[in-house]
């Protein structure tokens, strides 16, 4: 018997109950890894599963759960020994039955990035190593994930080296959430995409609890479901669990209509639940469910129902954009979030993130901004290259259900893009273009968009999940072009049944008032049954049509979401600026934005750039400097000043760029989070104050490896570099990139003497550890890096 | 679980250094919404256990000999802020660094209210008994390796979420993990203070004669 069998043939499929219960019952005693048992008392862990079986397990889970190198580091034992023991005890209970063994995988045990340090590819590893430990077992499970990143990792790890089936379930909390913010939905979405072969919950909370939670699942996907929840919650002082077995049954039962499939007990279960279990769904059918949510993507907590037109927005894309290649280069990935946060604001709900530039290792860059943009963002985004290569690293370290941009007709592209589509279980953007170039006629274009679908389906995407871009041509060069296009897109969307997609601003390429010509082109398009309009959200035109579309055409019910959006609103007309009667010291002093940068703007047009900079932003600056160390005004303050001034700055280099070419820096400097340490927030104001004294800050984040920092400072030939560090645990990293700089040839001088300055500083640095681990500055606070910068920059 | 419903306000301006400092009418906006937001992404969780002493698996060096001496059991603990306070921080880094540092101090704030509710707690539970203060691994010489022992002990990870790093350090950060002792007899109410703190060399607190109230 296998697994696939068993689905096919039993109505229900039963797990055991929990291990970790029936060892502290029984009162073995081992060192801090229970796993070690395996090894040590190989009879008492088979006599467990023994029971399990005996009680009408189908699968009983190998005693193996922590079984991962990080957490065996300090026991004695490698995965390979425990994990093999704790198959062969399971296998030996199972000799002559029918029950299959699983490899139990949990969590590693640490939290992976953005919000712990743990790299994915690190997960990955330990993960391999499991699976790989564990080729003896029938099946693999994961459990009691509750960071979907971490289970994609796994996932990957189990389908990249093994060919077993994939159990995978996650623990949410009451308010329906992981610990680390992941919604059943996205879990449901991203894993089947992945091809896992069932989905559910363990652990956490009491069957009865547990509804929402796989009502929620049960909607999002195909999949048979599980369910292995805990016996109720224990009682803090005996530990007992409050949930009989006979009760636990009966929930578990109330919860099959939402198409449960596997059933076992977590945390407080013991044989007798499994007992009652089989008696109770002995009568019952399995209720397969079709889920109900039609075409979607998702992040880690946000899904995304293709449901009517979504914005996606276009920004993160470097072409045309003088600023956003000069971010490229310089590997300014702030920059890019700060676009990623603004379109969301606007009104995207989807980003499409390309980062192109012949300057860059481009599918370098592309893993660095998506891993930065899913940290502070939840909107699900869209992986735009025109290289394979790249598209692939996007969707292995994307965390959901991502888009792809994009596939053609051509016979390479469809050859090499839609397998990395069905592999990582994305949605794909289809353009209708092929070999031949772009067809002049609507029929053409339907033909590649119906080959592409056929291709898709070939190697098992679904059609719902191809969104055909019929192509924009320029009005001003094809002027009957702009009908076959919308003619193709109707065509597409009523005969193919495929969602659509549409790029929208090259409509207007060489005609004046483009805005006018873009927005009528779109609200054409949307009629025709544009999906998925690719635009500028923060042009409040082209969001505002989308929105005012999802009322007239009855999407928007009671016109919800257009009257949250503009019931504050007062009525667009065109405010002149009000002449401000504050000057640009008082605007910089207090910390007043916009205020700042209309100043700037006016003073623009009778006083030089330069003048500006020297005699009016860094004297109040430097004011807001002084009186901050005079303890006259606090921290917040200090750094509401400095985005003034950077707000003036933007102003000051956008009419440089305009007028001469390349903006102004005074020098490059690196910041840097020192290994291990991930309290960042303290080298992030340093750089505010930086990139207003007109320093250019290369910020390589927190936790950055020594390497990283010394090849930076040689490519980027860079002379100064700043090192904070909060805890004394990594108080060492510092001292062992600063032992690097000074090693590295590139960065000495002819007598060897470094040719780097290096300045720390962080909450438990001292002066006279800062000199003796040979950094040449000390620190204290932001203003005096600043102070630092001017010494050695100028 | 556990609920806050108000964060010390005088404590997160002087965590950022303002005490002293009369607050205008921006910045006092500011704090208002960056209260209302730590209050509203706070998911307070913490878990406790109690252990006979003499227990080798969490003393480690003299600092925490003196602490317990005189003490039958000891109650270890941890508690979190949960890891949405730490994409919110994250995420205003970005957008706003000075909405920033005041949302990053209202967590401190958070995080050490959750530990004085459960100082309430422990005590109510264990009325008849003396309790010392919260000394944390990292404090003198009490080595911050045991971060991990504790977190393992009170299965920290599963149960809430709360792991550490590489490097021992707490993640989520807005987290602490602490041991009590408890005796029937009366403790001598030992002075938290400056002389058991690995930050009195360089305390911005103690530079400007102040002390940060630990």
């Amino acid at each position: 018997m296998d697994f696939k069998k068993y689905l096919g043939k039993k109505e229900f499929i039963l797990l055991d109950g929990a291990m970790g219960t029936l060892i502290q019952k029984s009162k073995v005693e081992y060192d801090s890894v229970p796993e070690t048992l395996n090894i040590l008392h190989p009879d008492l862990i088979a006599s467990f599963h023994k029971k399990y079986i005996e009680a009408g397990a189908d699968i009983i889970y190998a005693n193996t759960f922590g079984a991962n190198s990080y957490k065996l580091k300090d026991s004695g034992y490698s995965a390979d020994d425990i994990i093999s023991a704790g198959i062969k005890n399971a296998k030996s209970a199972a000799e002559g039955t029918n029950t299959l063994v699983a490899l139990d995988i949990g969590p590693i045990g640490q939290l992976l990035e953005p919000a712990g340090s743990m790299l994915f590819d690190e997960a990955y590893d330990y993960f391999k190593e499991e699976i790989i430990a564990g080729s003896e077992a029938d099946i693999i499970v994961f459990e009691t994930m509750t960071d979907l990143y971490e289970l994609k990792a796994a996932v990957l790890a189990a389908k990249e080296n093994s060919n077993k089936p994939i159990i995978a379930t996650m623990t949410f909390e009451r308010n329906g959430r992981t610990f680390t913010g992941v919604s059943p939905a996205c879990a449901a979405v991203t894993l089947e995409g992945l091809g896992v072969d069932a989905i559910g919950v363990n652990c956490s909370l009491g069957p009865d609890e547990l509804e929402p939670v796989i009502a929620e699942m049960s909607k999002y996907t195909n999949l048979p479901l599980v369910i292995k929840a805990n016996a109720g919650l224990p009682d803090p002082n005996s530990n007992e669990y409050d949930i009989m077995p006979d009760k636990f049954a009966k929930c578990v039962c109330s919860l099959l209509k939402y198409g449960i499939k596997i059933i076992g007990g977590c945390c407080g279960t013991t044989p007798e639940y499994i007992k009652n279990i089989k008696k109770s769904v002995a009568d019952k059918k399995y209720l397969p469910q079709k889920k109900n949510a039609g075409t979607t993507v998702c992040s880690a907590s946000t899904v995304v129902e293709i449901n009517g037109p979504r914005i996606i927005g276009e920004r993160i894309n470097p072409t045309g954009k003088k600023l956003f290649k000069q971010a490229l280069v310089d590997n300014n990935v702030d920059y890019i979030l700060t676009q990623a946060l603004n379109q969301v604001s606007g009104g995207a709900e989807i980003l499409d993130v390309n980062v192109g530039h012949p300057e860059i290792d481009e599918k370098k860059m592309m893993v660095r901004v998506i891993k930065a943009i899913q940290g502070v963002c939840d909107a699900p985004l869209q992986i735009d290259s025109t290289k394979p290569e790249v598209l692939e690293a996007g969707l292995r370290y994307y965390n959901g259900k991502p888009i792809v941009n994009s596939v053609n007709g051509e016979e390479k592209s469809l050859r090499e893009v839609l397998p990395l589509v069905k592999k990582y279980g994305a949605s794909v953007v289809g353009l209708t273009l092929d070999e031949n170039g772009i067809p002049k006629t609507a029929e053409g274009r339907f033909e590649i968009a119906k080959r592409i679908v056929e291709r898709a389906e070939a190697v098992g995407i679904d059609r719902n999940d191809v969104y055909i871009d019929c192509l924009t041509l320029t009005v001003s060069a094809e002027q009957e072009a702009c009908r076959e296009t919308l003619n193709a897109l109707h065509k597409v969307k009523t005969e193919l049944g495929c969602k659509t997609c549409l790029g929208v601003s090259n409509i207007s390429f060489g005609l004046p008032n483009r805005e006018l010509v873009n927005r009528t082109f779109l609200t054409m398009a949307l009629e025709e049954g544009l999906d998925l309009p690719i635009i500028n959200p923060n042009i409040e035109s082209m969001s505002g049509a989308v929105r005012a579309y999802r009322v007239l055409a009855g999407i928007d019910k009671n016109s919800i979401e257009f009257i949250n959006e503009y019931n504050d609103c007062a009525p667009a007309v065109n405010v002149p600026k009000a002449e401000s009667d504050i000057d640009i010291f008082t605007a910089v002093y207090s910390g007043l934005k916009s205020e700042g940068a209309a100043i700037t703007e006016r003073l623009l047009e009778t006083t030089d750039a330069m003048q500006i900079v020297n005699e009016m932003l860094i004297p109040a600056l430097d004011r807001v400097g002084e009186d901050f160390e005079k303890n006259k005004i606090f921290l917040p303050q200090l750094i509401q000043s400095a985005n003034t001034t950077q707000e003036c700055f933007e102003v000051i280099k956008k009419h440089i760029s305009k007028t001469s070419g390349s903006p102004v820096s005074k020098g490059k400097i690196i910041l840097a989070t020192v290994k291990g340490d991930i309290h960042d927030i303290g080298k992030n104001i340093v750089k505010v104050l930086l990139d207003n004294y007109g320093y250019t800050v290369v910020d390589l984040g927190r936790d950055v490896d020594p390497h990283l920092i010394v090849d930076t400072a040689v490519e980027q030939n860079i002379k100064m570099i700043g090192l904070s560090a909060l805890m004394t645990t990594t108080l060492k990293s510092m001292e062992d990139t600063i032992k690097l700089v000074r090693e590295r040839k590139e960065l000495q001088n002819p007598d060897g003497t470094s040719k780097c300055i290096v300045f720390v500083g962080g909450a438990v640095l001292t002066k006279d550890y800062a000199m003796k681990i040979g950094a040449d500055y000390y620190c204290k606070d932001a203003k005096e890096s600043v102070d630092t910068a001017k010494i050695v920059l100028g | 679980m556990m609920n806050l419903d108000k964060l010390n306000r005088r404590e997160a301006v002087r965590y950022l250094g303002g005490s002293g400092i009369k607050l205008n009418y921006r910045m006092d906006r500011l704090m208002d919404e960056c209260e209302k937001e730590i209050l509203s992404k706070s998911n307070p969780k913490f878990l406790y256990i109690e252990k006979d002493l003499p227990c080798n698996e969490i003393i480690k060096g003299n600092d925490i000999q003196n602490h317990l001496s005189g003490c039958e059991k000891a109650v270890v603990m941890c508690a979190t802020l949960g890891a949405e306070i730490d994409r919110l921080i994250r995420i205003s880094q970005i957008s706003d660094m000075a909405k920033a540092v005041v949302l990053d101090s209202f967590a401190s704030v958070a995080i050490e209210q959750v530990c004085s509710k459960v100082d309430e707690l422990l005590a109510q539970k264990y009325s008849g008994w003396n309790m010392t203060f919260r000394f944390s691994p990292g404090y003198g010489d009490y080595p911050i390796e045991l971060q991990k022992d504790y977190l393992r002990i009170l299965d920290a990870p599963r149960k809430i979420g709360l792991t550490t790093n590489d490097n021992y350090l707490l993640m989520p950060t807005k987290s602490v993990t602490a041991v009590l002792g408890l005796s029937k007899e009366p403790v001598k109410r030992r002075k938290r203070g400056c002389a058991v703190c690995n930050m009195r060399e360089n305390c911005r607190y103690r530079r400007n004669g102040e002390h940060c109230g630990f």
